[in-house]
């Protein structure tokens, strides 16, 4: 009798301390996985900030050949604006969220898709070597911005798996762990400006 | 139960399926090296010569240029594929991330030539963007117009391994005050290798454990001589890395963990 009570309590022990560890695992992986979504979303959020960085000088420059297309050229400014209005906190990386982001994001790329072809009118812009570097800056930015969200998708697509699946969805549900929104592949192929030669 | 669990196995199975509908950029070659003529544009000679150097530049100051041709650029556009293929690659060395990808599309009769410089992170500082379209504007496609691939790739690394390592840097545009940064950052550079090459030589026996497979300097005095023989002719304008590469021997050590953010230029003819 004394005999049998020790071995449950020892099976009981056992299994308390497994369980323990295994929460323990599950929940110090999931928090690893969140801060890479997070610092993913910072790349994110720096690449689309040096292309914020841009627009004054590429504005200024383009102002100096092209004066009375005023409607583009504040076109880009308003919608550069409303553009870094919205900042999303790296806690709250919920689908909604990135897609509203995206949305003034992609606004502000068709604004600036019309300002660059304007040099199509103005042969003296598009000679300009401070416009050319300008340009070529701009499509280095867009490729920074493709490529840090291709990574931002990877980090937030295996956080996803990780909470969604099975078991480790109960450990994430348990400590509010949400599944993280992700950047619409099309969406930046249509709208990303056209720079040309 | 059992209908939860594979309510979890199939979301989670439905969730994994856009990881495979991107079509993908070519594997590494196996054995890496650093010109990958999958385009067929140069002759065996050409990418000997074109090999030897860049590996002699990898060897000497630890910037990975590789040159990859290609006939078909899988829907990406060419900057897109350039920095996937660093990405995938892991050109340039862990440390540093100076990778740089130099991307050829060739122009066929129904397409036309499309080229792009990937620039790794560690890269982006000493070739910045409207450095790297101007090279390609200014070496590259002029050859290429005229089907001189090979002409215009060693023009182009020409001036991509000046950049790199240093030893010269592109008249700047008036708006451009970052000089001393560069400059801080090669000086910071050639000490970093100084030092390495220093500690290689006074511990010969001892180098089995370093890490991603560069070509070995077995001997820390040859790379201090380049060195300081880079350093002496930093004013020297000569096309000194071409064609005597023979003395290096050893091949390329491979790629060692590079990244990459996208940064670079990309032009078509």
């Amino acid at each position: 009798m004394k005999k049998g009570t020790l071995i449950t309590v020892t099976v009981i022990a056992v299994i308390v301390l497994a369980l323990f560890f295994w929460v323990k695992n599950s929940y110090n992986g999931l928090v690893k996985a969140d801060e890479q979504v997070k610092s993913a979303w910072s790349q994110v959020e720096n690449v689309y900030q040096r292309r914020a960085d841009l627009i004054p000088n590429l504005v200024a420059t383009v102002k100096g050949y092209a004066d009375h297309e005023s409607e583009t050229l504040e076109s880009v400014v308003e919608a550069r604006s409303k553009a870094t209005r919205i900042s999303i906190d790296p806690e709250n990386l919920d689908p909604d969220r990135i897609a509203e982001f995206q949305e003034a994001q992609g606004e502000l790329s068709q604004a600036l898709g019309r300002l660059i072809m304007l040099q199509e009118n103005y042969p003296d812009l598009k000679a300009n070597q401070n416009f050319r570097d300008l340009q070529a800056q701009l499509e280095g930015t867009e490729n920074r911005i493709s490529t840090e969200r291709m990574k931002f998708n990877e980090t937030a697509r295996s956080y996803n798996t990780m909470v969604r699946s099975f078991p480790k969805n109960i450990i994430a549900s348990m400590f509010g762990f949400d599944t993280k929104g992700y950047f619409e592949a099309s969406e930046g192929a249509e709208t990303a400006p056209k720079v040309e030669f | 139960m059992l209908k939860t669990v594979s309510k979890y196995i199939l979301s989670t199975v439905i969730f994994l399926l856009p990881a495979f509908a991107c079509p993908a950029v070519p594997t590494a070659p196996s054995p890496q090296r650093l010109v990958n003529d999958f385009a067929g544009i140069f002759s065996p000679e050409q990418t000997a010569v074109l090999e030897n150097t860049l590996v002699a530049f990898d060897d000497s100051t630890s910037n990975q240029i590789t040159v990859v041709t290609v006939t078909d650029l899988e829907g990406y556009s060419a900057s897109e594929y350039a920095t996937r293929i660093g990405l995938e690659w892991k050109v340039g060395s862990e440390k540093f991330d100076n990778g740089l990808v130099l991307l050829i599309k060739p122009k066929t009769e129904d397409s036309g030539g499309q080229v792009a410089i990937s620039v790794g992170y560690g890269l982006e500082g000493t070739i910045p963007d409207a450095y790297a379209k101007r090279i390609i504007d200014n070496e590259l496609i002029p050859h290429f117009r005229q089907n001189d691939y090979f002409g215009g790739t060693v023009a182009a690394c020409d001036v991509l391994m000046k950049l790199a390592s240093g030893e010269i840097s592109e008249p700047r545009s008036r708006d451009d005050d970052d000089a001393g940064g560069v400059l801080a950052f090669f000086l910071f550079l050639i000490f970093v290798i100084i030092v390495a090459a220093v500690a290689a030589g006074s511990n010969k026996g001892n180098n089995n454990g370093r890490r991603g497979g560069r070509g070995r300097y077995d001997d820390g005095d040859i790379a201090s001589a380049i060195i300081i023989g880079n350093l002496l002719g930093g004013s020297r304008g000569g096309h000194s890395s071409w064609g005597g590469s023979g003395s290096f021997g050893g091949g390329f050590g491979g790629f060692g963990g590079g990244s990459f953010g996208g940064g670079g230029a990309s032009g078509s003819w």
